[in-house]
């Protein structure tokens, strides 16, 4: 008797601590996810979505294939592959190359190093895109910056179709590279100093010991900022959003903004929109399966 | 600051030496780079914008400190303060105490439901607000909760729950069966232990979920952008985002506004600069 009160007890006990969060989860985050992949394949353009006042269907895949006719989905979508790339290529090897500096202590005031690096990524993206608007624009400092070498240059960086991408991928630079930086740092920190040292004395190099002991301890973080690196360049949005808005001629436009444009800019196009970010999804998630199947072949450790 | 560190091993080869020279270099470049605009941007809060215009690069030559005032009052900015304090204040506080409630019940009590519920809570993590910000817009319009404070907290509390659930469950996997058993054997309901043994301990994760999403939560702009139209449920980015795009060529007042949004995180990033940097690190061990 007294066990069936404590296993009711632990029930109730159990649906009462997890209902809540769960509860949330699945109207905020699991529904909509799959409403979303429901809504891409339906001619959904508001009103109610269930009862009788419902007035909608599903249609198949023609939003899709409307998305792959259009032009302005293949400008977007190559400057999302650009922004991937560069994080890959750029920000994280950057982060590393900064996070072993300070790993070294190639360098006094490390902490300071460390702080100011990071510093960008708690500033609000609102914050930051309109600073460096500012800081590019015709009438901001690039521009005396660049007067003071070269009389009477031009500054056509945000005006310019093919150039205008440039900015915003420097700007991510300046904001990401902290965040990889700290990740590298942590996990370098994690290597065993006395192995480090003992290497040292047996006479092993830099260069050696990089490759001996470093990268091969930290493969398992490397795959997890590449991971980081192409869902975040993926869904890259906010900033693109409040510095260009896409703009010049939606030259600087991403799958995320295309989407949006689509959702809340003019007559809006609600399942074109969900076949945008439905899109988006299965891409990124093709990546990081690429990039954990890289990871085993490599033997990657964890 | 540039000085390098006496080296511990006399014999470096050239090469060694040109290779530390670079890296130090690279550091100090990215670092004056990272610091520039900031201070850029804070030099020129202090000018008129008719000084801005003919000094872009130099020192205030007049300091002037009117921006703030005036970019205060147009801005609204005691509104938007308040608004971004609520949100995150009271997003914060839910998330943490439903995400800890919900990994003691993973972690601590048995039951069939767990492994489903906190897979898709972990999946959850790499889900992106962008994916489902459509259907969010669709279902507050549906349900009536657009343009309510109640309809941005909800969506932000649940964003905040897959990370919260996951550290949490992973902190309270480490706290040993044998207190809660024998709390149990002296006839402690599970809520009771929850209270009053679980929870003090878990003051640490507690910490470190609420440092990552009071960042997270006070610069998020997207959903109170499309969730919401009235003025009076603005918070400080979307209301920062209108300032500027509404006096766009008064370049003095433009600055002091971005100067007073970017203030209050970096007080806050420099008072708790140790538990952010590894809050990060451990958000992303699972990537």
């Amino acid at each position: 008797m007294r066990q069936l009160t404590g296993t009711l007890e632990r029930k109730q006990a159990y649906l009462l601590l997890v209902l809540p969060a769960v509860m949330i989860y699945f109207a905020v985050i699991a529904f909509p996810t799959i409403f979303s992949i429901v809504l891409s394949v339906s001619n959904y353009q508001g009103g109610a979505v269930f009862g009788e006042k419902a007035n909608w269907s599903l249609v198949g895949f023609k939003h899709y294939l409307r998305m792959f006719k259009d032009q302005y989905f293949w400008i977007s979508f190559k400057n999302n592959i650009w922004i991937m790339l560069m994080s890959l290529f750029i920000q994280i090897p950057l982060g590393f190359v900064l996070a072993y500096t300070i790993f070294r202590k190639l360098i006094v005031g490390r902490e300071f190093f460390q702080t100011v690096i990071y510093m960008p990524t708690i500033i609000s993206v609102i914050v930051v895109a309109i600073l460096w608007q500012s800081i590019f624009s015709p009438y901001g400092p690039v521009t005396s910056f660049m007067r003071m070498f070269i009389p009477g240059w031009e500054n056509k960086l945000v005006s310019h179709p093919q150039l205008a991408i440039v900015p915003v991928l420097f700007v991510m630079v300046w904001y990401y590279t902290g965040m990889y930086l700290i990740i590298f740092l942590a996990n370098l920190q994690k290597i065993d100093q006395q192995v480090i040292e003992s290497a040292q004395i047996d006479g092993a190099n830099e260069w050696q010991m990089l490759k001996a002991i470093i990268l091969p301890a930290l493969s398992g973080v490397i795959v997890t900022t590449a991971i980081l690196a192409i869902s975040g360049s993926l869904r890259s949005f906010g900033l693109i959003w409040a510095m260009t808005a896409g703009n010049p001629a939606r030259r600087t436009s991403v799958l995320a903004l295309y989407m949006y444009d689509n959702a809340f800019k003019g007559a809006p196009n609600f399942p074109l929109a969900n076949a945008i970010s439905t899109f988006m999804v299965t891409v990124s998630f093709v990546f990081i399966v690429i990039a954990k199947k890289i990871e085993k072949r490599f033997g990657g450790k964890e | 600051m540039t000085q390098i560190q006496p080296m511990l091993k006399p014999k470096l080869s050239i090469g060694a030496i040109i290779a530390r020279v670079l890296l130090v270099a690279i550091l100090i470049g990215f670092t004056v780079m990272t610091i520039y605009p900031i201070i850029w941007l804070i030099i020129n809060s202090f000018k008129t914008s008719k000084e801005f215009q003919m000094n872009r690069l130099g020192l205030p030559i007049a300091p002037t400190f009117i921006n703030y005032p005036q970019a205060w009052k147009i801005g609204n900015f005691s509104m938007l303060f308040v608004n971004s304090i609520f949100y995150t204040g009271v997003a914060t506080l839910a998330i943490v105490i439903l995400s800890l409630s919900t990994s003691f019940a993973f972690a601590k009590i048995q039951s069939k439901a767990t492994k489903p519920l906190y897979n898709s809570f972990v999946i959850g993590i790499l889900l992106a607000l962008e994916s489902i910000m459509v259907p969010l817009f669709i279902m507050s319009i549906v349900t009536g909760v657009y343009d309510t404070r109640i309809g941005i907290l909800i969506p932000y509390i649940g964003l905040g729950l897959p990370i919260g659930v996951y550290l949490g469950t992973e902190f309270i996997k480490s706290i040993p069966d044998a207190l809660i058993e024998s709390a149990r054997l002296e006839g402690a309901s599970y809520l009771r232990i929850f209270f009053s043994i679980i929870l003090p301990m878990c003051i640490p994760v507690a910490m470190t979920l609420a440092i990552l999403t009071v960042t997270s939560l006070w610069n998020e702009f997207m959903l109170v952008n499309i969730l919401a139209s009235r003025e009076s449920l603005k918070s400080l980015p979307v209301g920062i985002l209108k300032f500027s795009g509404s006096l766009a060529s008064d370049y003095g007042k433009q600055f002091a506004a971005l100067v007073i949004g970017m203030l209050p995180m970096l007080i806050f990033y420099l008072s708790f600069r140790k538990q952010i940097q590894r809050g990060l690190a451990a958000g992303a061990v699972k990537g």
